[in-house]
């Protein structure tokens, strides 16, 4: 059994480095559709989940005058949990905000201490507010034009938030579009390369092949190193892409932070990557062991039919 | 050992007949020599034996199983049953002589153990015990003719096919490998050769089949070639 075993695996992988260029054509084709499949599947994950981390912070800030009065603010408190698209309203007083400033810059005194210049706390009291939907942000603009709260609402903050959503949303969907079109054409792609491949294969092999059959060797003898070059097609895509991978996205990480506004989509796709590399290499190995098999079988039914 | 009943071979519709209501019983441990000139079915008739094509027609039984009944994940056991020797040889160019002989039976699945008791034998048996590390490009066309009847027996087979083996042979060369062919049928294997060699027909004396545009003309005991 394992003397069988050695002798399939020895004749796949003197096949495998016989056929030179050919060889190489096939695996570098099945490395290039691994990576395009995999860096859009990546991309759309985290794409998908940078978008719920960033809806789950706050859609708008209103900041309060200092003279606001506490029933007044209380009331727009209870005005805005009471419209249907709003989640929850948050009241941030003024030492609380101040609490949060000197936490966010604990590592730059000279901003630290700028609060405490003239003993008065500059910052002012805000309510923050969290929709269900952030395109629903608009339906909440008349509630802040009102008559009694407009005296006390310095200012009302929401765009930026959902510029940021409305990038990833768009760029989630343009990845998934030509991710699944350019994965289609790759794999379709490596399915003819490599089923060539074999082909030419089994011509180079045709005096083997027929001595095989004349001496009576078992079917599978004559198949699997077919189907091992397959295979190899895959593994050797698999270990190419994610070197391919790992490289491009140490490369990239910077310039995907500054495109997403500091949201560090950069490190948080090489995170992903590392987190999930098991996964990743079983779903590359997955794809293209099916796509090396798949090709080899055809090929070798297509023209070692008859036994 | 093998019977022919009635066998019609047609390649494809539009051609002739290959092979026209051939009937022939072979017995164990005989020799018979299938005579006629090219074209005349010989070829046909040893790819029907071996199961590398089947009849457009009639029956085919070898060691009592029945080819039409024959399943297609048996063929390879049945193959290791019948040697086949070629007028090419069919020696892998890049495989030494010891090679080509040990690939009848890695293919096999057989052990390496066994592999390596086997081998030697039967290279003693063809005379090439000193070239086992030759390759078949440093080998005479003799020498090349023993080698592959060397992997034709590494099975033990019960028949062994031999198809023009001399046809590429000059004449001393090619009575060392009639020699070795009746040495082989002597230890009991059923020799089956196609020639159209009037001399080796001639002298040795044995049944004579005589094939003509695929028709079976004459079949005798102590033949003698009669095709001009």
């Amino acid at each position: 059994m394992f003397t069988t075993l050695y002798r399939l695996l020895k004749t796949g992988f003197t096949n495998f480095l016989r056929n030179g260029w050919l060889s190489l054509a096939s695996t570098i084709i099945m490395t290039l559709t691994l990576i395009t499949i995999s860096v859009f599947l990546i991309l759309n994950i985290v794409l998908t989940q940078g978008i719920q981390t960033i809806q789950d912070k706050i859609d708008i800030s209103v900041y309060l005058s200092d003279s606001a009065k506490g029933q007044t603010v209380l009331d727009l408190q209870e005005e805005l949990s009471n419209n249907k698209d709003v989640k929850k309203v948050k009241y941030v007083s003024k030492d609380e905000a101040k609490q949060r400033y000197q936490e966010k810059f604990k590592n730059n005194p000279q901003l630290k201490e700028s609060l405490e210049d003239n003993g008065e706390n500059p910052l002012p009291a805000s309510l923050e507010v969290k929709t269900y939907n952030p395109d629903k942000l608009e339906s909440l603009l008349p509630v802040f034009e009102k008559e009694n709260y407009k005296g006390m609402i310095r200012k009302v903050s929401y765009k930026e938030n959902k510029e940021v959503i409305d990038r990833l949303f768009k760029a989630t969907e343009f990845i998934k579009k030509i991710g699944w079109g350019l994965a289609a054409a790759f794999i379709a792609t490596s399915l003819i390369i490599i089923f060539n491949t074999i082909r030419t294969a089994i011509y180079t092999h045709r005096s083997e092949i027929e001595i095989m059959k004349l001496v009576g060797a078992n079917p599978w003898f004559i198949r699997w190193p077919f189907l091992i070059e397959g295979i190899m097609y895959g593994v050797f895509g698999t270990i190419l892409a994610l070197i391919a991978i790992y490289i491009t996205l140490r490369l990239l990480a910077v310039s995907f932070n500054s495109y997403f506004g500091g949201e560090n989509t950069g490190d948080q796709v090489f995170a992903f990557l590392l987190k999930n590399l098991g996964t990743l290499v079983v779903l590359m190995l997955g794809v293209g062991i099916t796509i090396g098999v798949t090709s080899s079988s055809i090929a070798i039914r297509k023209y070692l039919k008859k036994s | 050992m093998i019977y022919l009943d009635g066998i019609t071979k047609i390649y494809d519709k539009s051609s002739k007949k290959a092979l026209d209501n051939i009937s022939v019983h072979i017995k164990p441990k005989e020799f018979v020599i299938f005579v006629g000139l090219s074209g005349a079915g010989k070829s046909t008739l040893t790819k029907l034996i071996t199961h590398e094509e089947e009849p457009t027609s009639g029956k085919i039984t070898v060691g009592g199983i029945d080819y039409a009944t024959l399943k297609k994940k048996d063929i390879p056991y049945l193959r290791r049953k019948i040697g086949v020797v070629f007028q090419d040889f069919k020696l892998l160019p890049k495989k030494t002589v010891y090679e080509n002989i040990a690939y009848a039976l890695e293919v096999a699945g057989i052990s390496n153990k066994t592999i390596r008791s086997r081998v030697p034998q039967v290279l003693k048996m063809v005379g090439l015990e000193n070239k086992d590390k030759s390759f078949p490009r440093e080998l005479s066309g003799g020498e090349m003719q023993r080698a592959a009847i060397a992997r034709a027996l590494i099975h033990e087979p019960k028949i062994l096919i031999a198809d023009e083996p001399t046809g590429n042979l000059d004449p001393k060369n090619a009575w060392e490998i009639i020699d070795l062919l009746l040495k082989v049928n002597e230890y009991g294997t059923t020799v089956i050769l196609t020639t159209h060699n009037k001399e080796i027909v001639n002298t040795l004396k044995k049944r004579v089949i005589t094939l003509k545009n695929g028709k079976l003309i004459k079949d005798q005991e102590v033949g003698r070639y009669t095709l001009q």
